[in-house]
Formats: structure tokens, sequence, C-alpha cells
């Protein structure tokens, strides 16, 4: 007799506390309906205007729809460029860092580009790749875990790289051995039937490869040491659990490939700004460049805008504002906002991301079988990046450093500093890296113009969350000023650093003007 | 509209060299210092606008030379020391310029402290600074009056840790060192701030 829902629910009560029953309620409900990315259904601007500051993805997103609308809109933009935090840096790109410009060296070809702000895309951001789909943005898989990747630790095996497969593999298995031998010497095996308990024995052993009697003897799973197709393949040493356990990537290593940054994850072809692009090929005619916005007044019949372009302060009038300049720009601006909004941009701290990248004079890496993904290392420069494009083409170019968290370690060295270190740091895992890589570039968000930050930072630590005050002062800045002004960008959501936030922050902003436009008494 | 002083040097500029290339813009300093150099809490990058034209020369000259912002914990210093690092004494005359053509606006008042406490602590401070902290060209020292408050904040605690004032050449930054012994503590530093404070009300 086929088990009850009831029943299926009150055993995983029974093993996982009532947190799972909401879970698998959910699971054991209607089958999944189809994803949905959000959309808009505006109703007609009739005339009416907007100014968008910032040509950030939100701003241009914004454009774009209140145009389709009818919307009479303007973009000021205080850079040479668009696009913001999603930038590609090719043979030829400014880079515009405070103290360290540089203009790319790469050569000149379609695959030779570095995302140094956004560069993945996970499937589930679905506004994201609807817009993708619709600008005609053409969209390739991105490959962020490759088991066949290097990982580096001088506490590792005397500093020597070990392949990712090799290292995990044995994780697992010691770990999988560690938890067959606590259901036996355990009553662990108590609230499982005899059935079930076999099953989760069965996923153990299967998990860590191991061997009849729960013990793990190494994996093919690992690789071969030699053989393997003509020959019988030669089974490599294992690791001991010790050694494993010398580096922090014990804790890390097996969860890259989980939660946001899990498959499947997509690029836009030949570069991330493609997608900026693609907004540009529908809105680049409202946009002003090098227009950086020095006033915002809030009337309550519509926004004066005063910005500075070419030597001269001009002003604009709209009937609305939507604002996606970082919080930490817009507190130096004159404005006449009330002061709990002022209290909450201010409370809102700015990230520090860091990103670094070489043209690589052969593809090296392709001869240690590396196609993609990502090599991790114990030192600061922390991460290499291989690139999808252009594989098997002569060069390529890899990302050299990304440190997401901190990112102050390098921004405050002087470039020659930094190409030094990541040098340095690169050929722990490269022999000759040094002499294989050239025309470095380095991005420090911290001091790129009109950025001076990476993603929003709302939460004052990791333990403590959202806390009841953030929230307010989130609600605070997500809600208009007067009805006229909206902040937006990834810095109005609870998920700052995905441009899918960015997007979905201004759909909430024009649903909002949309909803209480057509409640508006005529 | 209102014209902006015309910076030959510090306009957008084109690398002649590569008469192709993406020009770049000089003009900078208000990304950081805010519009028409309000100063701005959100980087801690403190007001320009009203500065006097020879602190301002003073600073962005120990900055280029390295005298200031290049100990490792002057956070805000350190930041500001690259974009110093190549000026040359023509780009800074017309970065004084530029910011003489701002107009002086009191910064907002972030800081609360003990204004009595803080006017008998501000006392030694008068004699340079001045009894209305209006500052004084002579003495070398500048108006604090209508600073950024968190800004004096940080600066008397970098000088009190010897983040800055501690450069062989740094003559000013010395004396302040010297003088900031006087604060004791973070109340100390707080009310003789607030008490700066009430002089702009
Ligand atoms: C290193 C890094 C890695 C990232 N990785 C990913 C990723 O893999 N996937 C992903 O989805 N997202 C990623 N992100 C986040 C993503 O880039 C952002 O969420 C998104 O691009 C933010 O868009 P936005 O519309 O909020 O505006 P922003 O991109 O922040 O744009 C703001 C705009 O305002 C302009 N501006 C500033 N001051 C003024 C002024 N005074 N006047 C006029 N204009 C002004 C700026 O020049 C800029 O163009 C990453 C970001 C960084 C930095």
């Amino acid at each position: 007799m086929p088990v009850s829902r009831r029943e299926f629910l009150n055993l995983l009560a029974a093993a996982g506390g009532a947190g799972a029953v909401v879970k698998a309620g959910a699971a054991l409900g209607i089958m999944p309906a189809d994803a949905a990315a959000s959309t808009l259904d505006l109703a007609a601007g009739n005339g009416r205007s907007a100014v968008i500051l910032g040509g950030g993805i939100s701003g241009l997103a914004t454009a774009y729809e209140l145009g389709k609308a009818g919307w009479d809109c303007t973009v000021l933009e205080a850079s040479h460029r668009c696009g913001g935090r999603i930038f590609t840096v090719r043979h030829g790109t400014l880079i515009d860092e405070l103290g360290n410009r540089q203009y790319c060296e790469f050569d000149d070809e379609p695959h030779m580009y570095f995302n140094a702000g956004a560069a993945r895309i996970p499937n589930t951001h679905r506004t994201l790749l609807s817009y993708c789909k619709e600008l005609g943005v053409e969209l390739e898989i991105f490959i962020n875990e490759n088991k066949t990747c290097w990982v580096q630790d001088d506490a590792l095996l005397g500093g020597k790289p070990v392949r990712n497969i090799e290292y995990t593999t044995h994780m697992r298995g010691f770990v999988a051995e560690l938890m067959a031998k606590a259901m036996h010497e355990s009553d662990m095996d108590e609230p499982f039937t005899e059935a079930e308990a076999e099953t989760l024995l069965g996923m153990i052993r299967s998990f860590g490869d191991l061997s009849e009697d729960n013990v793990y003897r190494g994996s093919f799973n690992a690789g071969f040491a030699s053989g393997g197709f003509l020959n019988e393949g030669v089974q490599k040493d294992i690791i001991a659990f010790r050694d494993l356990l010398k580096t922090p990537f014990a804790m890390t290593l097996l969860r890259t490939n989980e939660g946001e940054t899990g498959p499947i994850l997509l690029q836009a072809r030949g570069g991330m700004d493609r997608i900026t692009e693609g907004f540009l090929r529908q809105v680049g005619d409202r946009v002003s460049y090098r227009a950086m916005v020095a006033s915002i007044q809030v009337r309550d019949d519509g926004v004066e805008v005063a910005y500075d372009q070419d030597g001269a302060r001009r002003q604009i009038r709209a009937d609305y504002c939507f604002n996606c300049i970082p919080t930490h720009l817009v507190t130096g601006l004159d404005h006449n906002f009330p002061a709990h909004y002022v209290r909450a941009l201010k409370f809102v701290l700015r990230g520090e991301a860091y990103k670094a990248a070489f043209q690589a004079k052969e593809r090296f890496w392709e001869k240690q079988d590396i196609y993609g993904g990502i090599s991790w290392m114990n030192n600061r420069s922390q991460q290499i990046w291989y690139p999808v494009a252009g594989i098997h083409q002569q060069k390529g170019v890899i990302l050299a450093a990304y440190d997401y968290g901190g990112g102050m370690y390098h921004t405050r060295m002087t470039q020659q500093e930094r190409v030094e270190a990541h040098l340095a740091d690169g050929e722990k895992v490269h022999r000759d890296y040094r002499n294989l890589v050239e025309k470095p570039v380095t991005v420090g968000w911290h001091r790129m113009n009109h950025m001076l930050g990476c993603s929003a930072r709302w939460r004052r630590s990791f333990r403590e969350g959202w806390t009841g005050e953030t929230e307010d002062h989130y609600r605070t800045l997500q809600a208009p000023v007067n009805g006229r002004h909206y902040l937006i960008g990834d810095q109005v959501s609870m998920r700052s650093a995905w441009m899918e936030s960015a997007l979905l922050s201004a759909h909430w902003a024009m649903n909002d003007l949309d909803r209480r436009l057509r409640n508006a008494p005529a | 509209m209102i014209r902006l002083a015309f910076i030959c040097l510090l306009c957008v500029a084109s690398l002649a060299s590569a008469a192709e290339r993406e020009p770049f813009d000089d003009r900078y300093c208000t990304t950081c210092h805010g519009a028409d150099g309000r100063g701005n809490e959100g980087v801690q990058a403190p007001r320009l606008a009203g500065m006097e034209p020879w602190y301002l020369k003073r600073q962005l000259e120990n900055y280029r030379d390295g005298i200031r912002g290049t100990h490792p914990d002057d956070i805000e210093g350190v930041a500001m020391q690259p974009m110093a690092a190549m000026l040359t004494d023509e780009s800074i005359q017309d970065i004084i310029e530029w910011v003489g053509g701002w107009n002086y606006v009191p910064a907002e008042h972030t800081i609360s402290g003990d204004i009595d406490a803080g006017r008998t602590l501000y006392q030694p401070c008068a004699t340079c600074h001045g009894a209305d902290a209006e500052g004084n060209e002579a003495l070398g020292a500048p108006a604090l009056a209508g600073q950024n408050d968190w800004y004096m904040v940080t600066q008397i605690r970098n000088f009190l840790a010897g983040y800055r004032g501690v450069h062989p050449q740094d003559v000013y930054g010395a004396q302040m060192r010297v003088m900031t012994t006087g604060l004791n503590g973070e109340n100390d530093i707080n009310n003789v701030v607030a008490y700066i404070n009430s002089l702009s009300d």
C-alpha cells in the first residue's frame, strides 16, 4: 500500500522537525507553474515626462518601458558610458578608476574581453533573461564550477596545486565514511524504517563512493593516475583526510556550485555589456552622456534636476524622476529630501569588490584539460577564471583576481603592486604564469568614477541579517518622495549585486506609479 | 545657466598619441566631494566649498608629496592620496580656482555633544583657529566652522592615533598632534566638535 501524504509528512516531521513539513507540503502541492518574468502593463503616458538619473540597467529599463508606454524620457548619465556596474573591458576600453586610469590593450578580437562587473546570469533570473530575449541579446552558457580546475593553498601538500575533483572526491569519501560509521554506532537510524535506513546508507555510500564495507579507499571519480581508455585505469593516490582539513577550502569548495552560482548560469555572448547595448538600441537617443547630476529638487508638480555638462550647469524639469545613482553618491548632491529619507540613504554602506584580468599569450589552461571554470587559491587574488569564449583559439583573457567581499587590499595598491601580487599568486597554480600573461587590467570598484563602490550593503553583519531597523530604512527608500522621485537599482532590493534585482526594483517603482496614476481622480 | 570656471588642464582631455581613444574627464573632485564640493558623508569626503585657497593648496601638495595620506590606517587619506599624486603645480592652481567658484554652504550638523564642555576644550584651539573658528592664514590654521563635523572627528582621531601629522615635513600636522593630546576620549572629541558646530548656527 502506498504511503499516504499525511504519513509521509509525519515521517518527515519526526526526522526533520516542523520546518521540513512546511517545505515538503509545498513540494507535494500542485505542479509547478511555468516560470514567469516580471512584466509591466503601464497605462499610456499621455505626454507625461520622466527624467532618469543614471544609465545603469535599472535606469535604461525604466526608459525603455516608459518609452513603450508613450512617456517622454530623458536619461542623464555622468559617465562616458552607460551600464554602470555592467562593464566589459576590451581593446581600447577606458577604465576610469580615480587615481589609476587605464586603457585596455587586449588584442582586438571578439573573444578577448573581460566582464569587470556583472559576469553571471543565473537561470532563475527571469526578468533579465526575458529582456535578453526581447532585446535580441545572444546568450551562452557560463561555466562557474569546473572540477578540472585547480585548488591551491600553501598549507595543502606543500602548496602543490590539486585538481578540484581530487580534493572534493576525497573529502566526500571521508565525510561519507564518517556518516556511515555514525549510522551504525549510534541510534541515528532510529527514526527510519529499515527500508529508509537502507536507502539512506546507500545514498551515503554513493555520495562518498565507499567500498562495500563502508570504508573510503579512493575513487576513480578523482581521475586516473594513468590508463583508463585502452589500458585499465590506475587510481590516484588518496590525499589524507588530515591534509584535506589543512585548508579552509574544506568549508567552501563543496558549495561553490550551489545556490545562486549553481548551474545553469548564462552570459551574454561577446561581453555582458551586450545587454546594455540591447537597451541602448531602443533608448539610446534618450541618453545624455557626461551629464553629472548635481541637484534634485522634488516639487509638488514635478522634479527639477540640475546637472553639469560641457562645463555648464543645466536644468531639466520632469513630471517624475527615477534615480539609480548609488545612495552614497546621492548623499553628496544638493537635494530637498526629507530627513528620514536622508537617514536611510546614509544607512546603506558601499561594497568593495575588486577584479583584475590578464591577456594570455596562449591558452595554457586548455593544455591542462581546463575549459572554463574557476581555480581557487587561498591567497588574496583568490580566483582565476578561464574563459568560455574562444575555445581553442590562440589567446584568451583570464580573470586574475576577484575579491568580492573585501577588495580594499588590492584597491589600496598601485597598479604595479596589484599586477605583481596577481602574478605571484597565479604562478603558484600555473608554472610560467608570469611569462604566459600580459596586458593587465585592474578594477577597484571602490574607486571607479561615478560608482565609488560595488553593491549596496544593507546588512550590518551576516549573522544579524535584516533587522527591523534595516527593513524600515529599506521601505523608506523604496517609497517615492512626494510621489515624484523613485530611487531604483539593486540598492533598493533585499538582494543587491544582481542585475535581476535592479530590474525588479525598477518594475516595482513603475508599477507603484502606474497604480497611483490609475487611481488618481481625473 | 551658471558657467563653471573653465579649467584648461582639468577639462575633458585626450591623449595626442592615441587620438581615437575615449577621452577622459579629469574634473572628478565632485565625484567624491559632492555637488559643488559640499562634502559627502556617504563616502566620507569633506566639504571643499569655502575652503581657504592656501589651505587647499597645502593639503593637495601634502597629499601629492606623500606627506599626508600614506598611513595605512588613514582610510580616507589613503583614498585621496593617489588622486593628488598625479597633480602638477599648475593643475593644483586650476583646482583652487575651480573650488573658489563654489558657494560656501555650512555643512549639516550630524554630531551632538555637550557644547559647554566643548567651549572649554576649544579654548586652546582658538589661539590658532580663532574664537569663531574662522581660521587664521598667518598661523596656517584653517577655518573649522562650517566644515563637516564627522570629518573633524575623523581628523582629530587621526592626529591622536598618529595616522596624520607624523611625517617630518608636516610641521602644522605636528602642532595639531600636540594640541589634540588635550582631548581625552570620544566624549571630548564630540564635545569640542559640537561646540565648533554651534559657531556656524
Ligand atoms: C564586481 C561585480 C560583480 C557583479 N557580478 C554580477 C553577476 O555576476 N550577475 C549579476 O546579475 N550582477 C552582478 N553584479 C551586480 C550588477 O552589476 C548590478 O546589480 C547592476 O548592474 C546594477 O544596476 P543599477 O541599475 O542598480 O545601476 P548601476 O550599475 O549602479 O548604475 C548607476 C549609474 O549611475 C551613474 N551615476 C552616478 N552618479 C551620477 C550622477 N551624479 N549623475 C548621473 N549619473 C550618475 C553611474 O555612472 C552609473 O551608470 C556585479 C557587480 C559588480 C561590481
